[in-house]
């Protein structure tokens, strides 16, 4: 039976199903809010979505890996937490630091999958205990808040240049430096070429432990990127900042396409993904659900999402 | 049951069987009589393991009857046969190895020992022991499957096969036997045997091996299977190894075929050495010198170690004895990059799983294994990219709708065209062919031996690995005959000193 | 049967059964070696009030380790646990006589919230089963979820339970240990049964060991995981109720961490990420040993933020050295 998920046409369905959703959604809610299209809320939904795609854009690698990060949540925390502790002293290197911390963790969490060969929700899920602790015992277990002074190294973050916010700049060259990472650089390739078939990757000839690693590090980077722009938006560290980020992040992944059979996906697909749960967020804020209840709906949009865009044929026992 | 109501246990009535590309069983008829050892013998890609899907209810027939006792039946799944009373044996991935001896017996079939949701172990376990008592193994059905040896392991696959007497409710059984010595000693195929003959008042067998000794010594019958279809059956007793060998391999050498007139002398320069080289529990000893435009073919039976060999030179296996020099310099491939760093390409048996990223582009897996080189600050150069890939597929004669093609929607020899396209883009000088034309039409074949036949032109060394003798004669400068582990004979191979096929098989068995 | 033809056949040992063996043993030793030297430190340790101090944090997790024992004996991996227990917890509080409003279910609720547990299970088992999505995401989403109703039917509220039946598992107590340590227990020997005597226990570990091979044999593999999964949710059910009755209210908090210490009692107990081997056994001393770890921190006066990063240790750790590399080719 030849449905436009299982038939010839599947792949083409596959590819533009997220670009129409997201469409449609924002034709909906604009409806329901006519203010919603306005480009000032247009600049503050774009804003809003940064964060989130810092962390998906990073994520994006890993799965197109077929495999998982469960860190990036707490990596940003702590970021959060290491910049609020160190502004004050160390300035614009308190962001160095942060993000140093990220690709040193992101390091830990692939040597443990690759040389250990520890599957990677495991090693990730271990990793980010490790690292809450850690975000607990630095921050003393509390939220702090960035001093007056301490914000002005946050401008990049919360000010704006000509008018288009720091935030949105930040997210735009992660997007170019990511998109042009995965479509154009031999790093791209081989993820993509291992993730949708390990075996003939590894027989022609590519690093293919070393290219996981990497995946690794630059998708908990990029989480300590998000982290930290987090802090400046906030103006503060806590070690439970991101707590809730990391559904929505792995959900924008795989709403925008991105299969976790790996091989298929892109960064600008990832864009289009985190769009959309920005967009159904501020529907439901809208309706008035409960922030903590739009959990229910992310979750189910996330099954869905996977459902649609698994290549079934490529996994014939599904663990 | 009368001989004359039912004369055959099982039989397949004029079967074939396509695959795409492949028409890999032709009006195939087997019958398999009461209380019969029927050996199944031919050369890979002959159609042996299709026919034992077939009867085991793996892969359904596209035309033709299965018959059960004369009836026609359908085997919907190996469970389906099961039920009909026909059992398998296999090499000896069958048995769960983390669960018991009496479990792996009644997997699945628990239900009679039963009771409100209740198994009850201790019947379980004594009706598994009656079983091993069927094949006269007297080790605790309370054992772990991994704990037993390789011989124990298949007596007891062969003992679960027996409990489908129950099922049949005493009716005749067929138990198929797929290499099903491979792994044992000699004493252990001697206690197989004996069991197997002990047990043929109650079932029937069909036995498939590669050793021709082994399926002469226990078969009554003998079907030979040649290019999908039967070629002769014919009691055990009228037959031997050199009759059987001759009809599996059929015609005789075909010069033409193998574009032997293409073929060129190799030259002087030596690319690669092995000197003593050896791999635990796979080779020992290997010697032999690659030269630039030669091809060198590796002859031998399942376990004779030249898969290893071939494994170890790909880098997936490095050697732990002996040297090898590649373009005159020591090497250890400790990785296939390395070996790719070194200009040696291979071109997996496995070219769906190995051979090619399938849910990629052709032009993807063309540059995969040369990336590098299509860069320019740190960029791929997407326009001479595509421009490469294009060159190759003209030169291949690859036939794809576009570069961005998946390989998945590729044929066979095509996807294999692809995987060649890869290695020589990399500039290999030697190519490690790991039987390069399984699962090929004779069409395609023919395309790959005159790339072959080009290249080695050209000055690449190829080393060679084959289903078919033949094969390996026709494409080789020199074959390597191994044994065991070791090179047992070597001889030249080069147009007008083509060696006869018998001549190299008394050296493979 | 002749003696001679069996002679002729002999169990020959592979090489290092026995080292393997020994190191199915290690967990326990590591949990002996841990008591005593917690005790040498702390004499503390071994008193019967801490002991049924351990009991206490144990029960939970425990019942909690015995689900994803289930599930990852299949191979496959269950990150719901939080979500249903979550759900479970939220619901009995607002079923049973509560500080919140007028319902008075009393046993009615516990089995109104164990079905939940079930059709959440269920619903994980389908969606990996028909839906063929990996469970490690379909749970993930279920996770979020069951979390998600908690918070929509609470908000950031919590709601008191006033239930004497259920209060009574907390603070009632038989032979001096809480009756939620005894139902801890029941549990326990409910699983051991299952995972022994019926078919469904031995078709979960026939899964973990080979799929195909399974599946081969006549076993209806979607049965079996929908089965397993539906049991693991009823498992982390009966973990809300007894997490509910210890603190004494629901909120959408409750279910916070427990996925992880979870997850790190069942692979530091033994039960291999790969399926097939391990079970209910190991996820025992699994969990006393991160319990006991963790009292012994407290007694030894490591603070309670350290422990998470660990535990996360531990899991590594564990995991590390209980994979057979040989067997594992590609890792995701």
């Amino acid at each position: 039976m030849a449905t436009p998920f299982t038939g010839p046409n599947a792949d083409r369905t596959r590819r533009w199903l997220p670009l129409a959703t997201l469409v449609i959604l924002m034709v909906v809610v604009g409806v329901m809010q006519p203010t919603f299209l306005y480009p000032a809320t247009l600049l503050q939904l774009a804003s809003d979505t940064a964060v989130l795609f810092i962390l998906a854009a990073g994520v994006t690698f890993v799965i197109m890996l077929g495999g998982i990060d469960l860190s990036l949540q707490s990596m940003a925390s702590l970021a959060s937490v290491v910049v609020a502790l160190t502004v004050a002293q160390l300035g614009y290197g308190s962001f160095v630091l942060a993000i140093g911390i990220g690709a040193v963790a992101g390091l830990l969490s692939g040597l443990a999958h690759v040389k250990l060969k520890v599957p990677s929700f495991i090693t990730t899920l271990a990793i980010s205990g490790v690292l809450f602790s850690t975000a607990l015992v630095i921050s003393g277990e509390r939220s702090i808040t960035l001093g007056e002074a301490d914000r002005n190294y946050q401008a990049w973050i919360t000010g704006s240049f000509f008018g288009i916010p720091g935030v949105i700049i930040i997210g735009f060259v992660v997007f170019v430096l990511a998109s042009v990472l995965q479509s154009r650089t031999p790093f791209g390739r081989y993820i993509a070429a291992i993730g949708a078939g390990e075996p003939a990757a590894y027989a022609s000839g590519v690093r293919v432990s070393r290219y996981k690693v990497y995946a690794f590090i630059l998708s908990s980077t990029l989480a300590a990127l998000a982290g930290v722009v987090l802090a400046g938006r906030l103006a503060s560290g806590s070690p439970t900042l991101a707590a809730e980020m990391l559904l929505p992040s792995i959900a924008a992944v795989v709403v925008g396409g991105t299969a976790i059979t790996g091989g298929v996906g892109s960064i600008w697909q990832t864009l289009v993904g985190s769009l959309i749960i920005s967009v159904v967020r501020i529907g439901m804020t809208f309706l008035g659900v409960n922030i903590f209840a739009q959990n229910i709906v992310f979750g189910t949009v996330l099954i869905v999402a996977v459902a649609i865009t698994i290549d079934r044929s490529k996994i014939p026992i599904v663990k | 049951m009368t001989i004359a109501a039912a004369p055959y246990a099982l039989s397949l009535v004029n079967v074939n069987k396509r695959f795409p590309g492949v028409h890999a069983l032709k009006d195939v008829t087997i019958h398999i009589r009461p209380g019969e050892v029927v050996g199944l013998v031919g050369e890979n890609g002959a159609g042996k393991s299709t026919v034992m899907k077939i009867l085991s209810g793996v892969y359904q027939p596209d035309s033709g009857e299965i018959e059960i006792g004369g009836k026609a039946v359908s085997l919907a799944s190996a469970y389906d046969a099961n039920t009909k009373g026909i059992g398998m044996v296999f090499q000896e991935q069958s048995l769960l190895l983390n669960l018991t001896v009496g479990e792996n017996i009644y997997l699945g079939n628990e239900a009679q020992f039963t009771r409100f949701g209740i198994v009850n172990w201790r019947d379980l376990y004594a009706a598994a022991k009656r079983q091993l008592a069927k094949v006269h193994v007297d080790i605790d059905p309370r054992s772990l499957a991994e704990d037993l040896d390789f011989a124990t392991r298949q007596m007891v696959e062969l003992a679960k096969a027996l409990t489908l007497e129950d099922q049949v409710g005493g009716g005749h059984l067929v138990i198929l036997l797929d290499e099903p010595t491979s792994v044992l000693e000699r004493a252990e195929i001697d206690i197989l045997f004996a069991r197997v003959r002990a047990l043929k008042a109650r079932a029937s067998f069909v036995f498939v091996s590669h050793r021709l000794d082994e399926v002469l010594e226990l078969s009554d019958r003998i079907y030979v299977m040649k290019d999908g279809a039967v070629v002769a059956d014919l009691p055990a007793a009228e037959a031997n190894i050199p009759a059987l060998h001759q009809l599996m391999v059929g015609r005789s050498l075909q010069a033409e075929y193998y574009r032997e007139p293409l073929q060129r002398p190799y030259r002087d320069e030596v690319v690669l050495e092995a000197k003593g080289l050896s791999l635990a529990g796979g080779f020992t000893g290997v010697d032999f010198m690659l030269h630039r435009g030669e091809i060198l073919g590796i002859a031998g039976v399942v376990g004779s170690g030249r898969e290893e060999l071939t494994r170890t030179l790909a880098g997936f296996a490095p050697h732990d004895g002996g040297q090898l020099i590649v373009g005159g310099r020591e090497v250890h491939i400790t990785d296939p990059a390395v070996a790719v760093d070194l200009g040696l390409a291979y071109v997996p048996r496995e070219r769906r799983l190995e051979g090619l990223v399938l849910f990629l582009s052709v032009a993807a897996n063309v540059t995969l294994a040369d990336l590098q080189r299509l860069t320019s600050y740190g960029l791929i150069k997407v326009a001479e990219e595509k421009r490469l890939v294009k060159t190759w597929i003209e030169r291949l004669n690859i036939k794809t709708p576009s570069v961005n093609t998946l390989c998945l929607n590729l044929s066979g020899g095509n996807q294999q065209k692809v995987v060649l396209a890869k290695w020589l883009n990399t500039k290999a000088q030697i190519l490690i062919l790991d039987h390069p034309t399984r699962g090929l039409d004779v069409g395609a074949k023919e395309e790959v031996y005159e790339i072959v036949r080009a290249i080695t032109a050209e000055g690449i060394a190829i080393i060679v690995t084959s289903d078919t003798l033949e094969e390996t004669i026709g494409l080789s400068h020199t074959v390597l005959v191994m044994r065991d582990g070791e090179v047992r004979f070597s001889t030249d191979a080069q147009p007008g000193h083509k060696p006869r096929q018998v001549d190299l098989i008394q050296h493979m068995v | 049967m002749s003696n001679a033809t069996a002679a002729a056949v002999t169990v020959k040992p592979r090489p290092f059964a026995g080292l393997q063996r020994l190191a199915g043993w290690a967990p326990l030793a590591v949990l002996v070696l841990l008591c005593i030297l917690i005790a040498v430190i702390n004499p503390n340790f071994l008193s019967f009030g801490n002991v049924v101090r351990i009991s206490q944090s144990a029960m939970v997790p425990m019942v909690l380790g015995i689900g994803a024992t289930l599930i990852i004996l299949m191979g496959s991996v269950d990150l719901s646990v939080e979500g249903v227990l979550t759900l479970a917890a939220v619901l009995l509080s607002m079923l049973v006589l509560n500080g919140a409003n007028a319902n008075e279910l009393g046993l009615f609720a516990v089995v109104i919230v164990l079905a939940v547990g079930a059709g959440v299970g269920c619903i994980n088992g389908m969606i990996n089963v028909y839906l063929k999505v990996p469970s490690f995401m379909a749970t993930l989403g279920t996770w979020f979820i069951g979390v998600g109703v908690g918070n929509a039917l609470l908000g950031g509220m919590a709601i008191r339970i006033n239930d004497p039946l259920i209060r009574g598992l907390a603070i009632d107590r038989f032979l001096g240990f809480p009756w939620g340590v005894w139902v801890a227990v029941l549990c326990v020997i409910i699983a051991l049964a299952i995972q022994n005597y019926t078919r469904l226990g031995r078709h979960i570990y026939a899964l973990g060991g080979g799929e195909e091979l399974a599946a081969l044999s006549g076993i209806s593999v979607a049965k079996v995981r929908i089965a397993a999964f539906t049991l693991a949710g009823v498992f982390y059910a009966v973990g809300g109720i007894l997490a509910s009755a210890q603190l004494g209210l629901g909120n959408a908090q409750i279910g916070s961490g427990r996925l992880f210490t979870t997850i790190t009692a069942v692979v530091v107990g033994g039960t291999s990420l790969s399926g097939g081997r391990g079970g209910i056994l190991q996820t025992v001393v699994g969990v006393l040993i991160v319990v006991v770890l963790t009292n012994g921190m407290v007694l030894v006066g490591v603070e309670p933020s350290v422990q998470i990063g660990v535990q996360g240790v531990m899991i590594i750790t564990a995991v590390a050295l209980s994979i057979n590399r040989k067997l594992m080719k590609i890792v995701k």
